[in-house]
């Protein structure tokens, strides 16, 4: 049965149409296809589906039109039709034969007027201007709109003239058009289709009243001035104007309008004599013409262009789909004119074309050349991001014609770079031969810097609708995949890496992410920004232990590990006392190895602790081993990027700085042994107890100085800023953000610890501090040395005397009383040798100098000058660096002064010097 | 099985004929042929106001045609 095999609807509908026009398939191709659209047109039917309601209105037809006998039997035939179960759609049937139903009293009024038809097409396409559709729909649809509007054009016009169609054949391709495929379309044929016939409808559907109101207006005056006024001699006629402006339109010179060189624009030959409005309006068209030059000058220079690159190509491509719109469209003109002119000018004289008619038909098309000319100046010279950016800061218009334009050239445009963004972020593949993307890649970087250096922001290149933060992103994004790719040589797929499946992201969907730059574009960006930093502080993490090597770097090189740090000393010492030149790398390295093993160190990783060693830096002449010695961390491969050199180096200065620091508290620990130590023995000389009570005073304040410095540096420089570091890493979202933070961490030791620029002077201050502990201890020493030979000496002279006394002589004799004597000076004149010694070194201190120009006499006295001078020398100096902190705008150093002078102690001592000094 | 098809062949026939009587009727114009391809298309869920369009404007057409032929003629 015929209703149930189910022929495809397109197969029916030919056939319908060959039934109605009793013509062969090849014939009515074209009513076949304006067919095709309307059903296509029209898939939700505007009337109810009550099968009930379609009947009721159909009897009440037939008793209007008087036959209720007729009603009666059509009640009869439903009621027939409804216990048969062979149609599903019966109210659609019912529905289509009413609609169909004439009554048979009246004339028939199916009769159409060819006329009328031919002359609604153009009309018609007046309104609606017959390329660009004015209506809001179409601006997001851009191209296939376009085409639609043109093929119901055609479609609407070409019943009429069908036969140019076929025959001639200017156009081929809006036939293809026809066909009922959506050609370019990029949102879904099926609606496309519907909503643009959908306004083609009304049109097609009641062309008699549409028609002919529309056609007046424009109709008369054009053929008036042709018909009505008997042609002058030499006058040119209108219609070969329009043929003249026809060719202009294509920037060819016509026969009266030529290009003019020097003024730049078509211009009617001054000899043609013509009617001024004529003239007008023809070199208001000629326009038209000057602009296209423009624009296809442009492509034309840059489409073989191969340097100008794949933005600069598709913008090109789009240029030249504009341009092809605008032939297709001087293509229809022609065909117009060419009936015209097969069928002489007597011949439907409503429907031909006049100069004015050109006029408004050709306003849309003006204005979009105009724009597509802006544009062509605008782009002049600029490539890739650039030229996106110029093509988008024209979308910012109001007009939403204009808008649509610019929108649709700009989603062609930026095709190619959404292409290499999703390259770059999926693949971490650039594939930019001609420098047109935002992210620029050196390939002289190696890899060790890669993170670093080798990829930049081209900021020139960002097209405006990428903002600042996304375009960091996704160069972030690339960085992190060739990082893990080149670096940690994780082959890791990156399809694994970053959830968003490819798929999704083929870039049809350009326009849609240019028009929803908020949401999706940025979404699917962060979203691989985040699981690509994810997985990269992952790799750093589980593989190359990055943040175990922060933690050494702690313990080693900052001295977190007090029990290594102190044996390791405890070892060093005797070596390191030695000058600078006698000391060997491999004794100190087994030496280190030593005091890993003897403590808590030795638990750690083996990773880590064989990065361990030691370096010697530079020695320069008179260097002890104190001075040159420094703990080493190797660093390579990935963690290198987050410890550059330059961190290393700053590593280094801050180990030098804390090591000085350490090995003043141990030197102090030592004096403070001497003194205990040596204290009981030299009771027995009462004239020392002067110099040794100032040795100890001095030696509690330097103790005291140094505690309180160790306290600011454990407890306000390093845990603070560790702490700091630790959370930022812990929270660190990808890799730059630990650097930063690292980089954040050592500036801010460098500084609290007084190695950057702006404390010199209190570095040089302290390290005068140091140096003059250090001399302090060398100074004690000394004295404790001969003070305990003069000790023993005594003894045996005592213990000489004791014996002789034993056996009976002269317990002295007046030689060796004498000569005992003589030896108490000599050891007395020893001690201002000492004092002396101690003054050529601080003599380049202003202070020193104020002791040095006093003189001592008395013997007692001398020996209390050393301690005492470097006791006034230490506290000056002290002064001045308390002075310095007191300045410091560093809050920490403000503090940190209060501690140092907590009583007042230095400031009493400050005064009175200033009074001594006075 | 043929007999099925049978009783539905004639269900089918009467139906059209049922249809072909409405349509005389309503004085619509469509032969049997052009009867059942509408049928067809309505079934198929084609929106039978654009399908009465389509159909007037064909009429028109190919009388227009016929008009502008014997004119030329």
């Amino acid at each position: 049965m015929a209703t149930l095999d189910q022929k495809s609807p397109n197969v029916l509908l030919q056939s319908l149409c060959c039934r109605i026009t009793g013509k062969s398939e090849a014939e009515v191709a074209h009513q076949f296809q304006y067919a095709v659209r309307v059903i296509g047109s029209n898939y939700a039917p505007t009337i109810e589906r009550d099968e009930f309601l379609v009947s009721e209105k159909i009897k009440k037809e037939l008793l209007k039109q008087r036959r209720e006998a007729d009603a009666a039997l059509f009640s009869e035939l439903h009621r027939k039709l409804q216990t048969q179960s062979v149609l599903k759609h019966r109210w659609s049937v019912l529905y289509l034969l009413l609609s169909l139903s004439e009554d048979p009293r009246k004339p028939s009024s199916r009769v159409g007027n060819y006329g009328a038809l031919f002359a609604q097409a153009l009309p018609r396409d007046a309104h609606s201007t017959p390329f660009y559709c004015t209506r809001p729909q179409s601006l997001a649809l851009g191209y296939s709109e376009r085409g639609a509007a043109l093929s119901a054009s055609v479609g609407t016009s070409g019943i009429s003239s069908l036969g140019v169609y076929t025959l001639n054949g200017p156009t081929p391709t809006p036939q293809s058009l026809l066909a009922g495929q959506p050609p370019q379309s990029a949102a879904g044929g099926g609606q496309s289709l519907g909503s643009r016939l959908a306004w083609t409808l009304p049109v097609s559907c009641s062309p008699s009243t549409l028609a002919l109101p529309n056609a007046r207006p424009l109709g008369p005056p054009a053929p008036s001035t042709r018909v009505v006024h008997p042609r002058k001699d030499g006058e040119v006629s209108e219609t070969a104007l329009v043929r003249d402006i026809l060719y202009v339109f294509q920037g060819i010179d016509g026969k009266f309008i030529k290009m003019s060189g020097p003024d730049n624009c078509y211009k009617i030959d001054s000899k043609v004599v013509l009617c001024k409005s004529l003239r007008d309006t023809s070199s208001r068209l000629a326009e038209l013409g000057w602009l296209h030059n423009k624009v296809r000058k442009y492509t034309d220079a840059r489409s073989l262009d191969r340097a100008f690159g794949l933005v600069g190509q598709s913008f090109c491509a789009s240029l030249h789909q504009e341009l092809k719109e605008y032939y297709r469209l001087l293509s229809v003109l022609h065909s117009q004119l060419q009936v015209e002119d097969d069928q002489g000018m007597n011949v439907c004289t409503e429907g031909s074309l006049t100069l004015r008619r050109l006029l408004v038909w050709m306003y849309d098309p003006k204005v979009r050349l105009k724009t597509l000319a802006a544009l062509v100046d605008f782009c002049q010279g600029r490539k890739g991001g650039e030229l996106a950016s110029a093509v988008h800061s024209y979308g910012k218009t109001g007009d939403p014609q204009m808008r649509a334009l610019v929108h649709h050239i700009l989603s062609l445009v930026s095709h190619p770079i959404l292409n290499f963004l999703y390259r770059w972020i999926y693949d971490g593949e650039l594939e930019d031969t001609y420098h047109e993307f935002f992210v620029a890649s050196d390939p002289n970087v190696k890899t060790d810097r890669l993170w670093h250096d080798k990829y930049s922001l081209r900021k020139s290149m960002i097209p405006t609708f990428i903002t600042m933060d996304q375009a960091r992103k996704v160069l972030l994004i690339g960085k992190s995949i060739n990082f893990l790719h080149q670096v940690c040589h994780d082959r890791t797929p990156p399809g694994k890496i970053t959830a968003a499946s490819k798929s999704a992201d083929t870039p049809k969907d350009a326009a849609e992410l240019l028009s929803d730059l908020e949401g999706a574009f940025q979404e699917k960006i962060d979203a691989a920004y985040f699981d690509t930093s994810k997985y990269l502080l992952d790799v750093l993490n589980r593989n190359y232990l990055l943040l175990e090597h922060l933690q050494a770097m702690r313990r080693y090189l900052l001295l977190g590990q007090g029990d290594f740090i102190r044996h390791l000393m405890d070892l060093l010492k005797p070596e390191l006392a030695r000058p600078a030149t006698t000391l060997y790398q491999h004794n100190l390295t087994g030496i280190l190895e030593t005091a890993v093993r003897a403590t808590n160190a030795q638990f750690d990783n083996a990773e880590i602790l064989k990065r361990l060693d030691v370096r010697l830096l530079e020695v320069s002449p008179g260097d002890t081993g104190w001075d040159v010695f420094s703990l080493d961390y190797h660093v390579d491969g990935p963690i290198a990027t987050v410890f550059t050199r330059e961190c290393m180096g700053h590593y280094l200065r801050v180990f030098n700085f804390l090591w000085r620091a350490k090995r003043m508290e141990y030197t102090l620990t030592d004096i403070w042994k001497g003194q205990m130590c040596n204290a009981k023995l030299l009771k027995t000389m009462p004239e020392l107890s002067g110099v040794l009570h100032q040795c100890h005073i001095l030696a509690s304040e330097m103790v005291h100085f140094i505690h309180q410095m160790q306290y600011y540096i454990t407890f306000e420089v390093l845990e603070c800023s560790w702490d700091e570091l630790w959370n930022k890493v812990q929270q660190a979202q990808d890799l730059d953000h630990i650097i930063a933070a690292h980089d954040v961490f050592l500036d801010t030791i460098i500084s609290r610890c007084l190695l950057d620029s702006n404390s010199r002077s209190l570095l040089n201050q302290l390290r005068a501090i140091f140096d003059q502990i250090i001399e302090f201890q060398s100074a004690q020493d000394s004295l404790y040395r001969s003070a305990l030979e003069e000790l023993t000496l005594r003894l045996q002279y005592e213990e000489k005397k004791r014996q002789r006394d034993e056996e009976g002589q002269w317990a002295v004799t007046e030689e060796q009383e004498a000569e005992e004597k003589r030896r108490i000076q000599e050891f007395q004149d020893t001690i201002p040798k000492m004092c002396s010694q101690l003054r050529i070194l601080t003599h380049f201190y202003q202070v020193a100098a104020r002791f040095t120009s006093q003189t001592g006499h008395a013997r007692g006295f001398t020996a209390t000058r050393p301690s005492h001078d470097s006791l006034c020398f230490f506290q000056s100096i002290v002064q001045q660096f308390l002075v310095l902190l007191m300045t410091s705008s560093d809050e920490s150093l403000r503090f940190l002064s209060f501690r140092l002078d907590f009583n007042e102690h230095y400031r009493f001592v400050f005064q009175s010097a200033g009074q001594h000094r006075n | 099985m043929a007999s099925a098809a049978n009783t539905n062949l004639n269900a089918v026939r009467e139906t059209m004929d049922v249809l072909l009587e409405i349509s005389r009727l309503l004085n619509t114009g469509l032969d049997m042929e052009s009867l059942s391809i509408c049928v067809r298309l309505c079934e198929q869920g084609i929106n039978p106001e654009a399908l009465s369009a389509v159909i007037k404007e064909l009429r028109k057409a190919s009388e227009s045609l016929k008009a502008s032929e014997n004119c030329t003629n």
